[in-house]
């Protein structure tokens, strides 16, 4: 049980920057998510957390103590890989295993604590094999049981899901957040995948060109995207970000359509934000504006209408019965109180 | 052409140059084993006589037994020294980086080297009055001072074990580098991180994946340990006596400079049978591939 | 101490350890260079100082040891063993690659194991066979037997270029209309050039050093340059600067050819065992 925290921490190689002045504090038993695309530096500020890279400046915390200069092993920490990093000469029992035998574990209770482990992840029945013989999913329990068979301080997951098949993913994602509420040890979780984030995480920390965008609960992120790239990077499909300007009270597309009425200050240059679940589809002449139907999908649990009205295009989420086809007329209306403005400069977000 | 042709044709001339180089020498060998075989006396080449040969080299030869037992110590010594230095070296390069990946660079030199210069270079080394590595060991070790390397029976071969060291360690660390480097970095990593020490890493997780390429390695330095000739030749001619004397060189003496070629030829096979059972192990590594 | 420094101890340990093993390895070879260019007086004293002198090389290539006939000797010898041996070797392997023989297990077994026979064994037969056919001492003689330890080589070699041919390439030739010899000639051929090159380079040299053959086979007409080195001998004993400048003569061409091939040079000595 322990809190990590991070101080300025960097990492250089030659000019190149990998993760910039980063800094993090991680409650105790907390679920955080390091969640970005890929090359952001998610793996690079894991690894220095975990000892396996050298940091080229700050500090690491692990509880009250500095580890900085510790050797992985003496930072007690227990970590899944992207690919396992299983021992391939092992069998999944000695895999399990092998934590607590380099610790010097008695040898009755390693049994005893790698068939716990095992069971756990439903692995019992495989123990003899080696993971040459183990399907992807399993292969990922063991690496998964490898790392809970101790009490470690700090759980480190590289992308661990990432290798499965979809749906295996679905199952695994549900059994790893029953698996944290469990053993409640403080986790760092990679992933470039948002759903992921969003359903595992107590926190997410969202990264981009190795520099932390916005720190903050899953409900945070979503519904108070700090900026525009982090708006842009959560929620499937994207958020809605459309050019402007505000004039009285009412956003106006660079087209000059005063489109609907927003809560700030008058601004020469805007972006407004709106996700495809606020916009509203209605009959022709019942809503905000008319627009043309550029496309219509179904993906069966919903509709994705993305429309058109001059250059500009915004998807929209309809009605899983809704039914219309391309070059149809719909109308659109967006919901005022789920807007968001952004300043097209910095990117950041305008407070309303 | 139909394919079901062509394929056995663009094999054939290999096929028959293989057979006409290789297989024809080594049946006629076998052949030759079982004569009288003296190369000045016409004739006798196909004068059989059974199995004499072989028993002559086991009953009434103590040079035979002799050649053996150097060969035999000579192929341990070397293939033990050669893999433990070449693995040592193997895992201080494997790293890689600018300064790593140069000097595994420069390993290629000595190997390009004629095993038979390796010998006239190292006989040049060990000369007892001008030789550099015989004034260093007289310096490092004094009771090495006076002597004369090549003269001395038990140093005369620990020279030659020396230099056969030297002239492969290269190629087996080259070896090994690459055999280092197949294995996932991450098995490495998940040990750190599951609390092994750097020597248990290597223990438990970096050897038992290297065992495979170590097998092979180990093979191979055996049967070229095994066929010693060039070196020897030029460094100590066997010498001195019988001290250095390797199967090979007690055959190319009996065969070509006392024209028992017979006598040689059975020897020769002799020599072949150990090959057999390590060419076996080899092919074995070579194929068990996917 | 912090784990920082037992890192960068640990670390100069290594790079002084890598030191040492450099130096090991290149003092014999360096010795010779430096042997080379000492007149007859300094060769005989431990002199890491001397006044660097030339005449070694031409003396080298006058009489009594006219090294020029052996250099000549082993670049024929070596050259044409490479001519005949890669063509040869390419048709075998690009079979054994691509197509599905009978047997095709146990020639490529046979043709792996005859590279570790003892060439001792090789040479007997021959040396009889060729006293009776009158090739003894002929550059001939010497290509023939050559072939012998250059052929699996190649074999293997090739083979594993070949195999790393991506298969597409070739099936897009086809159904586009080639027959197989010329897939073979425009697109086999042109991507496996740097393979070939490669085991052409590695036979060259191991036909270049190669001892015991040229030993048994050749006492003047046709002596190659390692066979050579056993003349610089006088009265006195060995010639040690006559024979490290014709040691020169012997590597270096050998050096440049294996720098030039670094990269696949391991690849080819285990012919594929080893990733
Ligand atoms: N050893 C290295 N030398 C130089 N650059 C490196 C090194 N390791 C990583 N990088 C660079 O650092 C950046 C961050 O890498 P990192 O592995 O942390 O990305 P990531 O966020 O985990 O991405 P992914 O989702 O693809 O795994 C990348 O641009 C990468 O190219
Ligand atoms: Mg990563």
């Amino acid at each position: 049980m322990a809190e990590v925290v991070l101080r300025n921490l960097t990492k250089r190689w030659g000019d190149f920057v990998g993760v910039d002045n980063q800094s993090l504090e991680i409650r105790d038993r907390e679920f955080l998510v390091l969640l970005g695309p890929s090359g952001c530096g998610k793996t690079t500020t894991m690894r220095m957390i975990a000892g396996l890279e050298e940091p080229t400046g700050g500090e690491i915390w692990i509880g009250d103590r500095q580890v900085n200069d510790d050797l992985p092993k003496d930072r007690d920490v227990a970590m899944v890989f992207q690919n396992y990093g299983l021992y391939p000469h092992m069998t999944v029992y000695d895999n399990i295993a092998y934590p607590l035998k380099v610790r010097g574990t008695p040898r009755s209770e390693i049994r005893h604590r790698v068939e716990a482990a095992a069971t756990k992840v439903e692995l019992a029945q495989f123990l003899d094999r080696k993971p040459r013989a183990l399907s992807g999913g399993q292969r990922q329990r063991v690496a998964l049981a490898r790392a809970i068979v101790r009490t470690p301080k700090v759980f480190l997951m590289d992308e661990p899901l990432s290798n499965l098949d979809a749906k295996l993913r679905v199952t695994m994602r549900a059994e790893l957040k029953h698996l944290s509420r469990e053993l409640m040890i403080t986790t760092i979780y990679v992933t470039h995948d948002q759903i992921e984030a969003m359903t595992l995480a107590d926190r997410v920390a969202v990264m981009k060109s190795g520099i932390i965008q916005q720190l903050g609960t899953p409900d945070e992120i979503y519904n108070n995207p700090a900026n525009l790239f982090v708006a842009g990077f959560i929620g499937s499909p994207p958020m809605n970000l459309i050019t402007g300007s505000i004039r009285d009270g009412m956003f106006v597309t660079s087209g000059g359509i005063r489109l609907v009425p927003v809560d700030s200050a008058d601004r020469q240059e805007v972006v407004l934000g709106v996700r495809p679940d606020d916009v509203r589809v209605s009959e022709e002449g019942q809503g905000d504006i008319d627009v043309r139907i550029y496309a219509f999908e179904n993906t069966g649990e919903a509709t994705l209408l993305t429309v058109q009205w001059g250059h500009q295009r915004v998807i929209a989420r309809g009605d899983r019965h809704l039914r219309k086809d391309q070059d149809d007329c719909v109308s659109i209306s967006l919901m005022a109180d789920h807007l968001h403005l952004f300043d097209p400069q910095s990117g950041v977000r305008i407070a309303s | 052409m139909r394919d079901a042709t062509l394929k056995y044709l663009l094999v054939l001339p290999a096929v028959l140059v293989v057979l006409a180089t290789a297989i024809w020498p080594l049946i006629e060998s076998l052949r030759l084993s079982f004569t009288v075989g003296r190369l000045n006396r016409p004739g006798s080449l196909d004068q059989y006589l059974g199995f004499e040969n072989f028993a002559w080299a086991f009953l009434y030869e103590p040079a035979f037994w002799n050649s053996v037992t150097v060969t035999a110590i000579y192929t341990v010594l070397t293939v033990a020294l050669t893999t433990i230095l070449a693995l040592g070296l193997a895992l201080l390069l494997a790293p890689g980086g600018r300064f790593r990946s140069g000097v595994q660079a420069l390993l290629i030199l000595p190997f390009a080297m004629s095993p038979a210069l390796i010998g006239v270079s190292f006989r040049f080394m060990f000369n007892p009055e001008f030789g550099l590595f015989d004034a260093f060991f007289g310096v490092m070790i004094p009771p090495l001072a006076d002597v004369s390397w090549l003269a001395d029976p038990v140093l005369a071969f620990a020279v030659c074990v020396m230099a056969d060291v030297w002239g492969w360690i290269p190629f087996l660390t080259l070896v090994l580098i690459g055999g280092l480097a197949s294995i996932p970095q991450d098995t490495i990593e998940a040990a750190q991180v599951d609390g092994a020490s750097g020597w248990r890493v290597f223990r438990d997780v970096t050897l038992p994946q290297l065992a495979p390429v170590l097998g092979v390695v180990v093979i191979l330095k055996s049967i070229f340990s095994l066929k010693t000739f060039d070196q020897i030749f030029m460094l100590t001619n066997g010498g001195p006596g019988t001290a250095t004397q390797t199967l090979s060189h007690y055959i190319y003496f009996n065969g070509m400079k006392y024209g028992q070629i017979g006598y040689a030829a059975s020897v020769a096979w002799l020599m072949v049978i150990p090959m057999i059972f390590l060419t076996y192990a080899y092919a074995r590594f070579v194929f068990r591939r996917p | 101490m912090t784990g920082r420094r037992k890192r960068q101890l640990a670390n100069g340990v290594q790079v002084l350890l890598i030191l040492i093993a450099i130096f090991v390895m290149l003092v014999p070879i360096i010795w010779i260079f430096m042997a080379a260019f000492k007149n007859h007086i300094d060769v005989f004293q431990l002199k890491l100082f001397f006044k660097p002198t030339l005449k070694n090389f031409p003396a080298v290539f006058e009489s009594p040891y006219s090294l020029g006939h052996k250099l000549m000797n082993s670049t024929l010898v070596a050259l044409v063993t490479v001519l005949l041996a890669i063509p040869i070797a390419t048709m075998a392997a690009y079979s054994f690659s691509r197509f599905r023989l009978t047997g095709e297990t146990t020639m490529l077994v046979t043709i792996l194991a005859t590279q570790f026979v003892p060439a001792v064994v090789i040479i007997l037969p021959f040396f009889v066979m060729f006293r009776d056919l009158g090739l003894l001492d002929t550059r001939v003689g010497l290509i023939l037997v050559n072939l012998s330890i250059v052929m699996p080589f190649a074999i293997w070699m090739i083979k594993g270029f070949i195999d790393g041919i991506p298969l597409d390439t070739e099936e897009a030739a086809m159904v586009d209309g080639s027959s197989r010899l010329q897939v073979i000639r425009n697109i086999v051929l042109p991507m496996a050039a740097p393979g070939l090159l490669t085991a052409g380079i590695f036979c060259f040299i191991i036909a270049w050093n190669e001892f015991l053959f040229a030993l048994i086979l050749t006492n003047k007409n046709a002596v190659t340059l390692p066979i050579g080195l056993a003349l610089f001998k006088a009265e006195e004993g060995d010639l040690w600067n006559l024979l490290s400048a014709a040691g020169i003569i012997i590597m270096v061409p050998m050096f440049v050819l294996a720098l030039i091939i670094r990269r696949y040079f391991v690849q080819g000595m285990t012919m594929g065992a080893v990733r």
